[in-house]
């Protein structure tokens, strides 16, 4: 009854409200270049533009802001995620109330100023931040291809570099001849390279140690005052996310596996700390220890200590990485071993752990069926029915075994081993009459 | 709407004694023709068509064809309150719910009335098509019930074998074996003693025994049975009753189980 009254009631709802027609209103048409909005270094030398330079790592052609005052900047697009699409509205600054008192036509201008607004259709904003320069001199210092073990690199001069570099993109070129940036140059060359001097000349040959040792002094820089949140969660957090193996259900069985598994897990952690159980909490004191930034975060990383440390140190280095050449990355992480910096305890731990999740995941079946019976728990009402029809049906079938005459029950027994069912001798009439 | 009166309950007492422990539920289909049934088995191995002629009726009235779902059970016991000579009228509307049986005492002015609850019942019908048996025998139905009953002492299954010498029912058991054979016969006193055996080739055939005890159950209401064989299709049983009726039941033989 109720499944039939619900429908005309669908019916009337649907006709008292009549679909609004809302009329288009009149619309310039939109810029086929529409303006952008950055944000750019504060107190720049006016002489600051917009140069095009190929990216250190990928070669593409790059847009930097240059200043010869303070150097380069690198462009960060921020863009609003396309699930929520949004706008720019821009408009010149409001004029307070107070100030409309003093200025006559203050009114006027009010309105007039709401006029100029200007709606952007994306609601992308670049962002210019510092980039060393050293990541642009790279590419000059690197080798063309990866060189081979005995196959020195030549010592060559400033010039002969910059001119290497010069030869990839007409602006920098240009932006060379400013006297200032040369000499920045050569500053930030002589941290990276080795240098030989030549009668008057200097020459510079680049060194795989010092160009390690400034890349993990950076890292070290980024780990230290913590990653970005995104980055923390996405790289740290969930990378060193112990997979939950303990379902508070004691009296099932696969508790009983489970507890097993957090003894296995404790043999294996070479370190000491144990991350399951009433150990967690110390282990939470000791990573705040060893990086302020995890006190940030409301639940600590369960961790042996210093695994967070390292894990944002690779990450940091990661992210230096995508702005050096291809050509140095193997050199670069050949070096990045015991003396300098040991990641083998970070290995381990995460092999460790992807380990466990693959066990975790192999588990996961079974409790994925115990959520999906919750969730059919909405339309209780059709699971009862069905249920209550199966149980009749059942409660029926019972009955007629019950009813069923003693010479039944007998020739059930009987044994019908050999014999075809008469449907294979006799074809089934087409239609039962009735 | 169906009307069909029978002079004696005794008939349809016995056909359903001895359908009902064959099937449990069936549906008997009424046309102006008569009543007629087909049910198989639980395991579909044996088949039981019943025709019971308008003729063997007085009165049978049936407008339109009905199916009364009836469950053999429920019939039974309501059949055990009528006297064997009782006169038994069977009634039911065009769309029925309930099919109502009248047992009516010649002797006495005593008027007993039953109603049964109908059912619905999915059954399938098969088509039987005419066969030209290659054995059929006819013999008394009490000396087919006799053997079937001696060698199911023995074992499950019997061999039918039929020549020219007789019919030679055969069985092996964990305890021995036996075997009855029957030649033509014929009794000129009592012409339902008389063995007659049509063969136009030899036939031998395996069946269950269980299956045809009870079969059996049927002996009561004919003096002959006629058994009809041929290779590799199903033994035929019919007892033949009064104006064309008859109750026949279909068995599939056991075949590749030679032991």
């Amino acid at each position: 009854m109720a499944r039939t009254r619900s429908k005309p009631a669908a019916k009337v709802s649907k006709e008292t409200i009549p679909p609004e027609t809302i009329a288009p209103a009149a619309l310039p048409p939109s810029a086929a270049d529409p303006p952008r909005l950055f944000i750019l270094p504060k107190d720049t030398s006016p002489d600051s533009r917009i140069v095009t330079l190929s990216h250190p790592a990928t070669a593409t052609p790059t847009r930097y802001y240059f200043c010869p005052e303070k150097g380069f900047y690198e462009f960060t697009k921020i863009a609003a995620p396309r699930s929520s699409p949004r706008s720019w509205l821009l408009a010149p600054p409001r004029i307070q109330k107070t100030d409309i008192d003093s200025k006559s036509n203050a009114a006027k201008e009010d309105t007039a100023s709401v006029d100029k607004g200007y709606i952007t259709k994306s609601a992308d904003l670049f962002i210019a931040t510092p980039l060393d320069i050293l990541f642009l001199l790279l590419p000059a210092l690197a080798p063309k291809s990866t060189p081979k073990e005995h196959q020195k690199q030549l010592f060559l001069s400033l010039d002969d570099h910059l001119d290497t570099l010069a030869a990839t993109s007409p602006h920098l070129r240009q932006l060379l001849r400013t006297p200032k940036l040369k000499e920045r140059i050569a500053k930030r060359m002589e941290s990276v390279a080795d240098i030989v001097d030549a009668g008057d000349e200097k020459m510079y040959r680049l060194s795989y140690p010092r160009l390690v040792s400034i890349l993990l002094q950076k890292a070290e820089r980024m780990a230290a005052n913590g990653l970005p949140a995104s980055m923390e969660e996405k790289f740290v957090r969930s990378a060193l996310d112990v997979p939950i193996l303990d379902i508070p259900r004691e009296d099932s069985g696969i508790s009983v596996f489970e507890s097993s598994e957090a003894v296995d897990l404790q043999s294996q952690t070479t370190t000491a700390t144990t991350p399951t159980g009433d150990s967690q909490t110390t282990v939470k004191s000791e990573t705040t220890e060893a990086t302020s930034t995890t006190s940030l975060q409301p639940p600590a990383i369960s961790a042996p200590e210093g695994i967070p440390h390292l894990l944002r140190l690779r990450t940091a280095l990661s992210l230096l990485l995508s702005l050096v050449p291809p050509t140095l990355h193997t050199a670069i992480n050949a070096s990045l071993v015991a003396p300098t910096i040991d990641f083998t305890p970070l290995t381990t731990h995460l092999a460790h752990l992807s380990s466990l999740r693959q066990k975790s995941a192999a588990l996961r079946s079974v409790s994925d069926n115990i959520s999906r019976k919750r969730a059919f728990d909405e339309d209780a009402d059709e699971q009862a029915e069905i249920r209550a029809e199966k149980r009749r049906k059942k409660e029926e079938d019972e009955k007629r075994k019950k009813s069923e005459s003693r010479g039944l029950k007998q020739l059930r027994k009987a044994d019908t081993s050999g014999m075809k069912k008469l449907s294979s001798f006799f074809t089934a009439k087409p239609a039962v009459k009735k | 709407m169906l009307e069909a009166r029978l002079e004696q309950a005794n008939l349809l007492k016995k056909v359903v004694d001895a359908i009902k422990d064959l099937v449990q539920d069936c549906n008997f289909d009424c046309n102006d023709s008569g009543i007629a049934l087909q049910a198989m088995d639980n395991s579909h191995v044996a088949l039981v068509s019943m025709m019971l002629k308008s003729e063997s009726f007085s009165p049978f009235r049936c407008d339109r064809n009905i199916a009364l779902g009836i469950n053999l059970t429920s019939l039974t016991k309501v059949l055990r309150a009528a006297q064997n000579e009782d006169i038994l009228t069977l009634k039911a509307e065009d769309a029925p719910d309930v099919v109502n049986l009248v047992f009516e005492s010649a002797e006495s002015d005593r008027i007993s009335e039953y109603d049964i609850k109908l059912m619905d019942i999915d059954q399938e019908h098969l088509g039987i098509p005419e066969t030209e048996y290659a054995a059929t025998i006819s013999m008394p139905s009490a000396e087919f019930q006799r053997i079937c009953r001696d060698l199911m002492a023995l074992s499950e299954s019997v061999s039918i074998e039929c020549s020219k010498e007789g019919v030679k029912f055969a069985c092996q058991g964990d305890i021995g074996s036996g075997s009855v054979t029957l030649r033509s016969h014929t009794n000129v006193d009592k012409p339902e003693m008389n063995v007659e055996i049509d063969l136009t080739e030899p036939v031998s055939l395996t069946f269950s025994l269980k299956y045809l005890v009870g079969f059996c159950k049927a002996s009561s209401l004919s003096g002959q049975v006629k058994l009809c064989l041929s290779n590799e299709v199903p033994l035929l049983v019919e007892y033949a009753l009064a104006n064309n009726s008859y109750l026949r039941f279909y068995l599939a033989p056991k075949i590749g189980d030679e032991e």
